[in-house]
């Protein structure tokens, strides 16, 4: 409306308020301001001049109608600059919502992850960390652990042969057990990383600590839950007063490490040729926490590994006195914990490669 | 081994349910596999694990289950003792057959018995327990055989009386090339380590496999020999596994049968012929048993069982488990001795005795501890943290670690063999698997090729593996590339990778490994020259020695695994092994220098042929020691330069350790590396 003071200061004040609604640009603000504040010709100035042109009596409520009216207009507009000038991009703004430029980086394979995981786990505990060689002699992946030709046994692991065998890796000799002193040709791949244990033994004194990781060969074909190459780790512990309770708490831990907090395993008592006792462990179902469920046939556990006692044979194989040492011994297969920690479904994916897998489990 | 509990439960009183029993027998060593409702039986199948041929038998697992659940077992080595001694008793009867065991070695008990029957079918209830247990019924006397076998895990056999030339039973070994028709219809040539049953004049069964056609018992048998045995395990499985023919009987064998039990299944068999109707022994039994069981004692020092369980069990469960388990066990005086029975084949040392213990007192009984640590764990394997250090570098460059298997197609191998021969199995699983990788790339480039099929068109994979060939293993970090040389981003300009992107990574990795690596044409012969697009390859040296390769791969090599489109693929792969084994040496910090450098820029026109490398080769030899840096940053081809000819911008950087170098001596040292590359290269200064 046209700049009319004789309105009075209140409705004054009413028409100031409704044409500050409508302000959205820096340039109508200072249009407004202009109009309201000017030293002449604005709503300000026109009350001014009605002031100086009043009479006595009304003067004193006037002024101050006119200065409340003043100190408004004042306040509102500079509120409503400030919050103009925060929703404005400032001098080189960008837009903040757009993509990072992400440096590339690779996705660890899901057994890597577990592979170091597990690593870790016992190089915590003290373990040296093997990996040894994927294509062993006939000695040292059955006979040295109580398995000798026509054992039952070996049908448990049927074996791949290499079709001309491979010279023996350039190692010293051992010093100690049953072992050929010459070294033996390599006629097959490993079944089993206890292999690299007991080139170990044939070389050091007890006390031993070490768990042997790495791929294993068995002449499984392809289903869901079967390769015929997978991964594999062992430990083995050696030393005087060494107990099957040893075991138990030693692989609590492992699946604590693994698979959470409050863990328990369980011992089921088997057979394996180079235990003795022998027991296969189980872990609490990781799905239903024990209550059962589909995953572990309503038993509430899930079996993980085989262990068991060192088998005196196999100190005597490598020339450990059975009467004074005593160790445990355990073999898990990392994908097997890699399926029920990541809940796949088929084993098959993780030797395929697919990056749509590859990228599910982190950096 | 399928058992009903109806069975179990004429051994052992046993009300509970067989899910119960199952359970907790699973917690005792044999799993349960299996449960299978048969009317108002229960069929349970147990998991039997190889050391306990014992339990693949009714009575067998009746005597573990009395154990757990605590019940007095019926054994029958203690309730046919009598008929035993009845059978075996001298009699005036002469048996009408001659039995002779001629390899003792092989055979070290063979009970024999002449026993008249009348052909006939089974009586149901046994049809039917036979058949619940997966073994098909075929006539009376047959059946009973197989009944004795499953019910106390002794093999039987009979055979036609008649039919059997003598009468005689020999036991020998086969003559080489010796033919025989076994129960199944198949004519088998049998090798001379082979045990066959023969009568006088040929065989007429494999020992402990299965019998012969000729001598089987048929409908209108009226006499019949019967056979308990026991053969050596080794030869048995030696000879099943040869023919390819296993049986009930064989899988018991080989795993071991009760030496002492030989005549208790011919008196159950007695038992059995008399008791449905089918016959009857009729002389006494032929026991030929030249050297008796004779188990040695074990000594079970007491302390050795919390030894080795950690954990106490009392003096009162150790025996009662031992002796519910058929042991003799007699107080000594640290300790007992102790006598196995003859089922316990799997006993040998005080150990097997403990895990009888501690299963049966219960692993759950075991308290978690610690084995405590003597002396500090030996090095692990440096290969570890080497290959690791590989893997960071890799993904921080982008590519994602593959795993592949190590047995691939010979068709795949055969381009990466570099004029070696490839490692083959003997046993392949499949054409698929054929031989063991000679290079990590065929494996990696499958994983591309699958990537890129399955709609990826930028593929940045590595794998850490062994590669296998004719002299051994090594170990190799490998990588691919295709596709773009970054991610796709709003702000830049999409630019496919080249090589010098993974030289770069390659670059990296032989600096991480302290490793100074040259990258050089490839040989006639090398594995670069033949995988890789040749003026695109190189083979890495390192001192001398080649130890990896980089560049595109062939066309001919991306087709084999099937790579769809054009896009070029880079690969590289590297020993990770030789790097290792020379990189080492303990590097010492340099302190920083205190004297500013002095930097020249120098672009030059060379012959196009020239490469950076000689150009750089000749800076560096003529150059003064103050040059620390040679950086090409600038080459050109094109408008303004001749044709054949190349612009190649240099940077050169100068610095001493010991003074501020004068701009003089710096324009100097410059203009005599130009004067030196134009007398040697040819090269003109722009
Ligand atoms: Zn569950």
């Amino acid at each position: 409306m046209r700049i009319n003071p004789s309105i009075g200061p209140d409705r004054a004040r009413a028409v100031f308020d409704e044409e500050l609604q409508g302000i959205t640009t820096d340039a109508a603000l200072r249009d407004l301001r202009h109009r309201w504040l000017a030293r002449s010709g604005s709503w300000v100035a026109g009350f001014m001049d009605l002031l100086a042109a009043a009479a006595p009596a009304e003067k004193k409520a006037l002024g101050r109608g006119a200065n409340e009216l003043k100190r408004h207009v004042e306040q509102a507009l500079g509120d409503r600059e400030a919050a103009l000038a925060a929703t404005k991009r400032p001098e080189g703004a960008v837009d903040i919502t757009l993509p990072g430029r992400q440096p590339s980086l690779g996705f660890r394979h899901p057994l890597s992850l577990i592979r170091e995981q597990i690593g870790d786990i016992f190089s915590r505990l003290g373990y040296q960390v093997l990996e040894g060689g994927e294509i062993e002699d006939d000695y040292h992946n059955f006979e040295a652990l109580n398995m000798p030709e026509e054992h039952p046994a070996r049908d448990m692991q049927d074996t791949l042969y290499l079709a001309t065998p491979v010279p023996p890796p350039a190692v010293p000799p051992p010093t100690r057990g049953r072992a050929p002193r010459t070294p033996q040709p390599l006629t097959l791949l490993r079944t089993h990383t206890s292999a690299m244990q007991i080139r170990q033994m044939e070389r050091h004194d007890p006390p031993v600590r070490l768990v042997a990781i790495g791929p294993v060969y068995r002449r499984d074909n392809l289903d869901l839950t079967h390769t015929p190459m997978f991964h594999q780790v062992e430990g083995l512990v050696v030393g005087r007063g060494i107990t099957l309770a040893d075991l138990k708490g030693t692989l609590t831990s492992m699946a604590t490490a693994l698979f959470g907090e409050g863990q328990q395993v369980r011992f089921r008592p088997s057979f394996f040729p180079y235990t003795e006792p022998s027991a296969e462990v189980d872990i609490r179902c990781i799905r239903c926490q024990g209550a059962g469920c589909a995953m572990c046939k309503r038993t509430g556990w899930i079996e993980i590994l085989g262990s068991g006692m060192v088998h005196p044979a196999v100190f005597e194989a490598v020339g450990y006195d059975p009467a004074e040492f005593t160790g445990f011994a355990f073999g898990m297969g990392i994908e097997r914990v890699a399926l029920l920690k990541w809940g796949v479904e088929d084993i098959r994916l993780f030797y395929e490669n697919d990056l749509r897998f590859l990228e599910q489990f982190g950096r | 081994m399928n058992v009903l509990l109806s069975w179990i439960r004429e051994f052992v009183d046993v009300a509970e349910p067989a899910e119960e029993i199952g359970r907790r027998l699973s917690l005792r060593g044999l799993a349960l596999e299996g449960l299978e409702a048969q009317g108002d039986d229960w069929l349970l199948d147990f998991d039997v694990t190889a050391n306990r041929p014992d339990c693949m038998s009714v009575a067998g697992i009746a005597r573990e289950i009395a154990v757990v659940f605590q019940r007095p077992f019926r054994a029958p080595h203690t309730r046919l003792a009598g008929a035993v001694r009845t059978h075996t008793a001298p009699s005036m009867t002469a048996p009408a057959v001659s039995i002779r065991i001629d390899a003792p070695d092989l055979c070290r008990r063979y009970v024999g018995a002449v026993a008249d029957v009348r052909i006939g079918p089974s009586p149901q209830w046994m049809a039917d327990r036979l058949t619940a247990c997966g073994v098909r019924p075929i006539s009376n006397v047959v059946d009973i055989t197989n009944y004795v076998l499953l019910e106390l895990g002794h093999p039987m056999h009979a055979f036609d009386h008649e039919r059997l030339a003598g009468p005689a039973i020999v036991v020998r070994r086969a003559a080489d090339q010796e033919t025989l028709t076994t129960l199944d219809g198949k004519a088998r040539t049998l090798r001379g380590d082979m045990l066959v049953i023969g009568d006088a004049a040929r065989a007429s069964a494999v020992a402990g496999v299965m019998g012969g056609a000729a001598s089987e018992v048929h409908s209108g048998t009226t006499r019949i020999v019967l056979e308990a045995a026991w053969f050596k395990p080794q030869s048995v499985r030696a000879t099943s596994k040869a023919l390819g023919l296993r049986s009930e009987a064989s899988m018991r064998f080989e795993r071991g049968a009760d030496l002492t039990a030989a005549t208790v299944a011919m008196a159950r068999a007695g038992e059995l012929l008399e008791q449905t109707g089918a016959g009857r022994i009729t002389a006494p039994f032929i026991d030929v048993y030249p050297e008796p069981y004779a188990p040695q004692p074990v000594h079970l020092a007491q302390p050795r069982i919390a030894g080795l369980l950690g954990m106490a069990v009392p003096e009162a469960d150790v025996e009662r488990i031992l002796t519910a388990l058929g042991f003799q066990a007699t107080r000594s005086e640290t300790g007992w001795r102790v006598i196995a029975p003859g089922w316990r084949v799997d006993q040998h040392r005080d150990v097997d005795l403990i895990e009888e213990i501690g299963r049966h007192f219960g692993f759950e009984h075991l308290p978690s501890t610690f084995p405590g640590v003597q002396q500090a764990p030996q090095p692990s394997d440096p290969r570890i943290a080497r290959d690791q250090r590989a893997r960071r570098i890799a993904l921080a460059r982008g590519f994602s670690e593959a795993i592949s298997f190590a047995f691939i197609d010979a068709r795949h191998a055969s381009p990466f063999l570099a004029g070696a021969a490839p490692v083959a199995l003997a046993n392949p699983l499949s054409e698929t698997f054929a031989v063991m990788r000679p290079s990590l790339l065929p494996g990696l480039l499958a994983a591309v090729s699958h990537n890129r099929r399955h709609g990826r068109r930028d593929v940045q994979l590595f794998e850490v593996g062994t590669r296998f060939s004719p002299s051994g293993e090594s170990r190799a970090l490998a990588l691919a590339w295709t596709g773009l040389a970054t991610p796709d981003h709003w702000s830049g300009q999409r630019r496919d990778v080249d090589l010098f992107d993974l030289k770069g990574v390659v670059e990296h990795l032989a600096e991480a490994f302290d490793a100074p690596l040259t990258f050089d044409l490839p040989a006639a012969h090398d594995l670069a020259a033949d995988v890789l697009v040749p003026g695109r390859a190189a083979t890495l040296h390192l001192a001398g020695t080649a130890v990896g390769v980089l560049g595109q791969a062939t066309p001919a090599v991306c087709d084999g695994h099937d790579m769809p489109g054009t896009d070029a693929t880079y690969v590289a792969e590297l020993d990770l092994d030789a790097l290792s084994r020379h990189s080492g040496a303990l590097r010492m910090a340099q302190p920083l220098p205190r004297f500013p450098a002095a930097v020249r820029d120098v672009a030059l026109l060379l012959d196009e042929h020239l490469s950076a490398a000689e150009v750089r080769g000749t800076i560096l030899s003529e150059a003064p020691d103050t040059l620390v840096s040679v950086v090409e940053f600038d080459r050109y081809q094109g408008t303004g330069i001749p044709e054949g000819k190349v612009s190649l911008a240099l940077r050169l950087t100068y610095q001493s350790r010991e003074r501020t170098l004068t701009d003089a001596e710096v324009d100097t040292a410059t203009d005599e590396v130009v004067g030196v590359l134009h007398i040697s290269l040819g090269a003109v200064r722009r």
